[in-house]
C-alpha cells in the first residue's frame, strides 16, 4: 500500500498538480489582487506554457490539461473549457519550442508570451462557444496583450519550476 | 464539458473547495505584504484622491441622509398600508465579500454565506448604495455573486424619467430693458412638476380637479336628448357630466426595460425601452429601478443606478441608455442578501 502511494508520490503528474496547487493559491491572492491596467495576471496559463516549454508538446498538452482543470474548480465556467484550451496552449508551446533551433533563455521568453496571449484569446474564444455572450470584444486584445508581457517577464523561472516538476522519477534516482 | 446542474461537478468543486480554501488562506496571509506594497506603489494617489472625494461625500449625504429616512419610512408605511409589498418585509442575509473571480472575462465575487443561511441561486444582492447582482453558486458557506457588469447578467428594470426643468427668464426689477443697450437680466432654472394643461377641451379648467362640461347646444335638426342617456365617450355630445382629473399626474413616467452587462471596462445599458412620445425623451440622470414582477429574480424598486448617456435609435427602435451604477462594483466588503424568491418559483405547500 505504502509502496503504491510512494509510486504516485513519484508521479510527475501528481508533482505538477501539487505545484499547480500552489501557483492556483497565488493566482486567486496575490496575482488576483495585482491587476495592472486593470487586467488580472494569469500564471496558470504561463505554468501550462511552461510545461510545454519544458518537456515538448505531448507533456505540455496533458500538464496543461490538468492545469486548466485545477484553474475549472474555482471559476464559474463551464467545467472543462480552461482545461481544453490550457492543454491546446501546453501543446502549442511545445511545438514552438520545437521549431527553435538552439532555443536560448529570450526564446523561451518569447514563446511563453506568445503561448499565453493566445490563450487569453482562445479562452474568450471557447466561452462563445459554449454559450457565454458580449465577452468577445477588443478588450480580449488589450488582456492578450498585457497578460503575454508580464509572463514574459515571468516565464524563465516558471519554465524551470515546470522542469522539476515534470522529471521523470527514474531522472530523480 | 459541464452540465449544468449536475451533482457530480457540484461536488467536485465544493470538494475541492474543501481543500483548497486552506493553501489559499495561508498564501493569502504569506503575500499579503507583497500586495500590500503592490497597491501601496501602484494606488496612493488614487487612495488619497478617493479620500479628499469621499470627505466630500459624506459631507453631502449627511444632511440628506435624515430626510431620506423619513421619506423611505413613509413610503413603506403607506405601501403597508395599502397591502403592497415593500423591500422591509423581505428578509435577508448579512454576507462579507471574501475574493473575486481570477478571470478577466467573468465579473463574480465570492461571499462567506452559503445555503446554511437560506441563499439559493438567483436571490438579489445589494449593498448601501443599491444593487449589486445575483447569486449564481451556492456551496455550504460560500456563494458565488456575479455582478451586474457581467455580459451575462440581465434583469427587467424600471426608468422613471425626471421632469424636465423649466427656465424662466425674468428682467431685473428697476433695469429699463428697451431704452438701454446694457440690459441686465437674471435667469432662474426652476425644476417643476410636470402639469398637464390641456387646451381647447370645453369645460375644462387647467389646475382644477373636477371640472364641469357644459351642456352643449344641439345643432340644427337634433333632438335634445336627456341627460345620461349618452355614452361618455361620443366627442362634442357629451351632457353635464363631471371630468375627474386624477390627482398625481405630476408622478414621474416609468417605462420598462431590460438591463445587461457589458463587462468590468463597459458600463450596463438598458434596452428594450419603448419609444413612447407620452414618455418622452429619456433624461440624463434619470434613476434606474428594479421592475420585479412574477418572474423576474429581483424584487421591485431597488436601486439599480442613473442614466448617464442616451443612445437614440433610428424608427420606432427605442433608445439604448447606459447607466452609471449606483454602487461601486470595485470596492464591495459587506454586502445583503435579500431571501427573495419571485412568486411564479415559490413552492406551494401542500
Amino acid at each position: 500500500m505504502i509502496e503504491r502511494v510512494l509510486v504516485l508520490a513519484e508521479n510527475r503528474y501528481a508533482r505538477l498538480v501539487l505545484v499547480g496547487l500552489m501557483v492556483l493559491s497565488l493566482q486567486t491572492t496575490v496575482f488576483n489582487d495585482m491587476r495592472p491596467f486593470g487586467v488580472c495576471l494569469q500564471v496558470m496559463v504561463l505554468l501550462a506554457a511552461s510545461a510545454g516549454l519544458a518537456r515538448g508538446s505531448d507533456v505540455g498538452a496533458i500538464a496543461g490539461f490538468i492545469i486548466g482543470l485545477l484553474y475549472d474548480l474555482v471559476l464559474t465556467t463551464p467545467m472543462g473549457l480552461c482545461a481544453a484550451v490550457f492543454a491546446i496552449v501546453g501543446y502549442l508551446a511545445g511545438v514552438g519550442q520545437s521549431l527553435v533551433y538552439e532555443p536560448t533563455w529570450w526564446t523561451r521568453m518569447l514563446l511563453g508570451s506568445l503561448a499565453s496571449a493566445i490563450g487569453m484569446i482562445l479562452l474568450p474564444i471557447a466561452s462563445t462557444v459554449t454559450g457565454a455572450t458580449g465577452i468577445l470584444n477588443v478588450h480580449v486584445l488589450f488582456v492578450a496583450l498585457v497578460v503575454g508581457v508580464f509572463n514574459a517577464v515571468l516565464s524563465v523561472p516558471a519554465e524551470r519550476l515546470c522542469r522539476w516538476a515534470l522529471t521523470e522519477p527514474a531522472a530523480i534516482r | 464539458m459541464d452540465l449544468r446542474g449536475s451533482s457530480v461537478i457540484n461536488f467536485t468543486r465544493s470538494a475541492f473547495g474543501v481543500v483548497f480554501r486552506p493553501i489559499e488562506s495561508a498564501t493569502k496571509v504569506v503575500t499579503r505584504p507583497l500586495g500590500n506594497a503592490w497597491n501601496g506603489m501602484t494606488h496612493y494617489n488614487d487612495v488619497v484622491k478617493e479620500n479628499h472625494r469621499l470627505n466630500d461625500l459624506v459631507a453631502f449625504s449627511e444632511g440628506s441622509t435624515i430626510s431620506a429616512i423619513a421619506s423611505v419610512r413613509e413610503a413603506q408605511e403607506l405601501l403597508s398600508l395599502n397591502g403592497l409589498p415593500t423591500l422591509a418585509g423581505i428578509a435577508s442575509c448579512t454576507a462579507q465579500v471574501v475574493g473575486q473571480s481570477p478571470s478577466n472575462f467573468t465579473q463574480t465575487v465570492e461571499i462567506n454565506r452559503g445555503s446554511e443561511c437560506g441563499l439559493k441561486v438567483g436571490m438579489p444582492v445589494l449593498n448601501a448604495a443599491g444593487m449589486i447582482g445575483k447569486i449564481t453558486d451556492v456551496y455550504n458557506k460560500r456563494s458565488v455573486v456575479m455582478l451586474l457588469t457581467d455580459p451575462g447578467y440581465s434583469l427587467a428594470v424600471k426608468v422613471v424619467n425626471i421632469p424636465a426643468p423649466t427656465t424662466t427668464t425674468t428682467a431685473a426689477p428697476g433695469t429699463p430693458v428697451e431704452d438701454t443697450t446694457t440690459t441686465t437680466s437674471t435667469t432662474t432654472t426652476t425644476t417643476l412638476p410636470r402639469v398637464t394643461t390641456t387646451t381647447g377641451i370645453p369645460g375644462f379648467v387647467p389646475g382644477v380637479t373636477i371640472a364641469t362640461s357644459s351642456t352643449l347646444a344641439p345643432l340644427p335638426g337634433e333632438s335634445t336628448v336627456p341627460i345620461g342617456d349618452v355614452g361618455p365617450n361620443q366627442p362634442g355630445k357629451s351632457t353635464s357630466s363631471e371630468i375627474t382629473v386624477p390627482p398625481g399626474l405630476d408622478v414621474p413616467l416609468r417605462e420598462t426595460g431590460a438591463l445587461e452587462g457589458r463587462g468590468i471596462s463597459r458600463t450596463p445599458i438598458v434596452r428594450f425601452v419603448e419609444n413612447q412620445p407620452r414618455f418622452g425623451a429619456v433624461r440624463i440622470g434619470s434613476p434606474i429601478i428594479s421592475a420585479g414582477g412574477a418572474t423576474s429574480l429581483a424584487p421591485p424598486d431597488i436601486v439599480i443606478g442613473s442614466v448617464s448617456r442616451v443612445v437614440n435609435r433610428t424608427g420606432t427602435l427605442g433608445p439604448i441608455l447606459e447607466v452609471t451604477l449606483a454602487a461601486n462594483l470595485k470596492n464591495l466588503n459587506f454586502v445583503r442578501i435579500l431571501l427573495y424568491q419571485p412568486t411564479s418559483e415559490k413552492v406551494v405547500a401542500p
